[in-house]
């Protein structure tokens, strides 16, 4: 031991280093969410309205209208269920590529180039990529249908983005196609932090590749494998250019998301800013609700420094 | 024998892996294509056949429609730059900064204070908007890019992804030992703890810059003068004409705007893939 | 690293407080716009007044309308008193002449324009001043530079081919112009089909025709209105389908545009004088005519307005010119004047018609498009049937919405009877508009 005594603490720096964070936050991310809970309790709509007032009576009024509004229900479990659609298939192949570049026998020529490249429709703007799609499915002419039907499957084009399954199925596949490269760096950058001669110990173990990644690699990826669970479920539930720049919602409200229906509230005419953050509170409980769950099924049973 | 062949891997399963690959690698660049080609066509062209395989011979009146109209690409370049750099350098930075202070040190609010960054994540973005813009507005910020680049400081779920990287992967020893060697805690952030996070911190990077990037609502709302647009906005202001919209250009715009995510993206790759963490560990 | 994060950071604070510090001696007119149409006319406003270049410096912001972007932004600007002169188009104008957003804007009369007897002596087209009159105190605060009355653009080669004549007149009668009803409209249609043809593109043809021909708009008294004239859209629209009469594509996307293409097959677009050089003309050219369409209606437009923070402050002179030479003047140095002629950026520009009737006496509308047809002739009477009367503030809403609900019930995905009450579910949901159902 040095000069310094083992029981000095060091709980200052703990602040210290989180002052900046704490700060910032308050000022520009806490202050406006704030501000929006509140208008949730008033009867701020309409544009540059600055003479609004917090309820004094039955102040959960705007809460109650939402939950009530069918709308809003229909786009909710349009959001859920898109958000599983494209999850479960994201996170398998997600995984499994991820087993197959961290593999030490497989040796895969061109790794690189492959991560790279799976990456990549992550890096066009989401509002691009909706747009792209809508006109690969279009109808009654559009280069989907002209191969449907000049390869004989169809006999006439197929209204896609007319059809709810179908434009539920499309987004969910942009969704997966956008998403699994980056889910992939994510898990591959959690198998390059595991302490490499943990590997060593296995194969010298003699330990086969399906043993290493499920005996080792998952368990040791587990934090990783929550914060990807979590903020893909927080992404997810939070989707909002795809949903509007594909279909805006349609057909028949099948693809509005709760966010898109959070965004009409308040800009698509009516600035009813009351109920808009009403509404985003109720999805904050919902997102909030479901990532405790999430937290504790895969909490860290043996946190460091615990 | 059995055990050598395990070694070098089943042929079979390999070539199922390399092709699994190489289709997945095709559809991953089937949209640049589309919209490297597109910039060589016409608008009439595109609206024809909004996918082609073949290049056509109008680049160059693109970048005429593209030039001649509000769009100039060298100063969206350099706006656009100067945000997702700030940004970039900013949240990973302080991100990594808040995580050490989660996982190296004992705290009496440290457990809630983690508690609450989890919490913040799951706020939708786009209705504080409306809060957030009106606050800048108050105190001066708008057209002013200091208010896109502070709030990265406090970028929660970059936090929750360090905090979750350095649990797993930080030999805590290290700490102990730079104590030992009497240096301060600060310094061991930045010369012990920084080397050690780099995977994570590029990886972090890439997805921050390429956020920040492509990030249209917040800056349209905030920057309302021609001089300050994003590259983005710049792009989004070329279909912006509801009766006509040059198609060609656009793509030539949005071909544009994609190519500096790439040449940061191509440049920072190499710490993902290589996973050079892991040298300073064994250290 | 950290060097590298350290040098960069300061390179990026330094360069974000120099970019965002503007210091020159001019004046500054913020304009907002959502294409470079109006700021186009405002630059070359300067260009013919170099004394007035001098002084002003003009800040242009144009904001797509596409990603519903540019309301937000200029509902911001707007309360924060910063913009000076802005644009708003036929969908959303409601909203900023007489709507929420009115108190905003500056009467034109406040801004020194003598309104009443400029309007009249330019013989500007009624329903441009009916739209921007503000009813909380009956001023005007915006007019269009454009008419936007609309009339039924045919191809001529298919009209010879089933009929053997391609005349406007003839053409005007077979689709029962001015009849105001779809009959005659159907039987020329079921003609066409015997040849192959379509007699539109898609439902949404003629969907701006029923729009702005209907006697009432959504809100009445507060309360969702579904117009007759309106809600028998749902039957027009499955007529067109069940009968193959249309190609069932939706307007404004690929297969809309290839109709317009020389073997498109469809006979016809209803649409104004702005259809015709911004979204036909580039993609065939010279076999097209114009004739009266069955139902009157008009589509589309924009109208400029100026922010009433401009009034008492040294911006007013110059705001109050450019406004009046934009939308009132007559002369050939007029705005106006130019842009029916299509010479505002030189000869051989593309012709529109034009808000005031004396333009439009004195402007030349032949048009190589139109084998060299005057197009004038039939977009001038049409004007007559515009109004402001059926529209209100929240049309753009509410049409995607209607639009969304008779594509399920053409395609057959819902009853008439769902499609009305999803429709209705929808404004009751999104909008502050009461619904009965």
């Amino acid at each position: 031991m040095s000069k310094k005594s083992s029981k000095i603490s060091y709980a200052k720096y703990g602040y210290l280093f989180s002052l900046p964070f704490v700060i910032i936050y308050a000022i520009f991310h806490l202050y406006p969410t704030i501000y929006t809970a509140i208008l949730g309790f008033t009867d701020c709509k309409g544009l540059g309205n600055s003479n609004w007032h917090i309820f004094t009576e039955d102040i959960w009024r705007n809460f109650r209208t939402i939950l009530n509004n069918n709308t809003f229900k229909t786009s909710l479990s349009n959001t859920v269920l898109i958000w599983v659609m494209n999850f479960i298939p994201q996170i398998l192949l997600a995984l499994l590529l991820t087993a197959w570049f961290t593999s030490k026998r497989n040796q895969i020529k061109g790794q690189g180039f492959f991560k790279v490249v799976f990456y990549m429709p992550n890096i066009i703007t989401a509002a691009s990529v909706a747009i792209l799609f809508n006109t690969l499915f279009g109808y009654p002419k559009g280069p989907v249908n002209d191969l449907l039907v000049s390869w004989g499957l169809r006999s006439e084009p197929y209204y896609f983005t007319n059809n709810a399954t179908a434009a539920r199925w499309i987004i969910a596949f942009i969704q997966f196609w956008m998403w699994y490269g980056y889910t992939m760096i994510i898990l591959i950058s959690g198998v390059l932090g595991i302490n490499p001669e943990i590997f060593e110990a296995a194969e010298i173990d003699g330990a086969n590749d399906r043993q290493v990644f499920w005996q080792i690699t998952i368990p040791n990826i587990r934090t990783i494998l929550t914060y990807t669970l979590i903020t893909s479920m927080i992404g997810g539930l939070n989707m909002y250019d795809m949903s509007r720049m594909f279909n805006n919602g349609n057909p028949n409200n099948s693809t509005l998301t709760a966010n898109v229906f959070i965004y009409n509230q308040a800009f698509s005419g009516s600035y009813m800013y009351n109920r808009a953050a009403a509404a985003s509170m109720i999805m904050f409980v919902i997102i909030a609700a479901l990532s405790i769950v999430v937290f504790y099924l895969m909490r860290d049973r043996n946190e460091r420094r615990s | 024998m059995n055990s050598l062949e395990k070694r070098s891997g089943n042929p079979v399963y390999k070539a199922v892996i390399y092709v699994v690959l190489i289709i997945l690698a095709i559809l991953s660049l089937f949209p640049f294509f589309v919209m490297v080609v597109n910039s060589t066509r016409s608008t009439q062209e595109i609206q024809d056949h909004a996918v082609s395989l073949i290049p056509s011979s109008h680049l160059s009146n693109n970048w005429n429609v593209l030039t001649g109209k509000t769009f100039n690409p060298y100063r969206g370049f350099i706006n656009s730059v100067i945000i997702a750099v700030g940004c970039t350098a900013l949240t990973i930075y302080f991100s990594t900064l808040t995580a050490w202070a989660i996982v190296a040190y004992e705290w009496k609010l440290k457990k809630p204070f983690f508690g609450f960054i989890l919490a913040v994540m799951m706020i939708p973005g786009t209705i504080t908007a409306i809060g957030f813009y009106q606050f800048m507005w108050k105190i001066g910020l708008t057209n002013n890019y200091l208010a896109l680049i502070i709030p990265a400081i406090a970028a929660p779920g970059t936090v929750f992804f360090m905090r979750q990287y350095m649990l797993a992967s930080f030999p805590m020893e290290l700490l102990d030992s730079a104590r030992i060697d009497g240096s301060g805690e600060f310094k061991t952030f930045n010369e012990i703890a920084l080397p050690i996070m780099k995977p994570a911190m590029a990886t972090q990077a890439i997805f921050s810059f390429v956020g920040t990037w492509n990030q249209l609502f917040m800056p349209s709302i905030l920057l309302t003068r021609n001089d300050l647009y994003t590259m983005p906005m710049m792009v989004s202001q070329l279909k912006g004409d509801i009766y006509k919209v040059e198609y060609g250009a656009v793509y030539l715009g949005l071909t544009l705007s994609v190519l500096p995510l790439f040449i940061i993206y191509f440049s920072l790759s190499r710490y993902i893939i290589a996973g050079v963490a892991l040298g300073s560990v064994k250290g | 690293m950290k060097k590298y994060i350290v040098l960069a950071l300061a390179l990026c604070m330094v360069l974000s407080f120099a970019m965002s510090a503007s210091a020159d001696g001019k004046t500054v007119i913020n304009v907002m716009a959502f294409t470079d149409e109006v700021p186009g006319m405002i630059t070359k406003y300067f260009e013919a007044h170099p004394d007035m270049a001098e002084k002003y410096e003009v800040n242009t912001t144009i904001t797509a309308t596409t990603d519903g972007l540019y309301q937000p932004a200029l509902d911001q600007m707007l309360a924060a008193g910063e913009a000076d002169i802005y644009a708003a188009e036929a969908a959303f104008v409601l909203k900023y002449a007489q709507g929420d957003a009115a108190e905003f804007a500056a009467a034109y009369e406040d801004l020194g324009i003598d309104v009443a007897a400029l309007t009249e002596a330019a013989e500007i087209a009624p329903y441009t001043i009916e739209i921007g009159t503000r009813p909380s105190d009956g001023k005007l605060v915006g007019l269009g530079y454009q008419a936007t009355g609309g009339a039924f653009i045919y191809r001529r080669s298919i009209a010879k081919d089933v009929w053997g004549n391609d005349d406007p007149e003839f053409v005007a009668e077979k689709i029962g112009a001015g009849s105001g009803s779809w009959d005659a409209f159907f039987a020329a249609a079921a003609e066409l089909k015997e040849k192959g043809y379509a007699i539109v593109s898609g439902d949404g043809d003629i969907w701006h025709a029923v729009e702005n021909s209907s006697d009432t708009g959504w809100i009445v008294d507060g309360k969702l209105n579904i117009d007759p004239k309106r809600e028998a859209f749902l039957d027009l629209s499955k007529t067109l389908k069940d009968n193959g009469y249309h190609h069932d594509t939706q307007d404004w996307t690929e297969a809309w545009y290839a109709d317009m293409d020389e073997n498109g097959g469809v006979l016809g677009f209803y649409g104004p004088a702005w259809l015709i050089n911004y979204v036909i003309a580039p993609r065939s050219f010279g076999d097209w005519g114009v004739c009266a369409s069955n139902v009157g209606f008009f589509w589309g437009g924009t109208w400029v307005m100026a922010g009433k923070n401009v009034i008492g402050t040294d911006k007013q002179e110059v705001v109050a010119d450019i406004i009046k030479w934009i939308t009132l003047d007559t002369d050939e140095e007029s705005l106006q004047y130019k842009w029916a002629n299509g010479t505002l950026n030189g000869e051989g520009g593309t012709k529109d018609t034009v808000a005031s009737g004396v333009v439009m006496a004195k402007s030349n509308g032949e048009l190589d498009f139109l084998a060299g047809q005057n197009m004038f002739d039939a977009f001038v009477p049409a004007n007559a049937y515009a109004n402001g009367k059926n529209m209100t503030q929240y049309d753009e809403t509410i049409n995607t919405y209607w639009r969304d609900a008779v594509r399920q019930y053409t395609a057959g995905n819902l009853s008439r009877e769902d499609a009305i009450n999803a429709f209705k579910q929808n404004v009751a949901d999104n909008l502050d508009v009461e619904v009965d159902f």
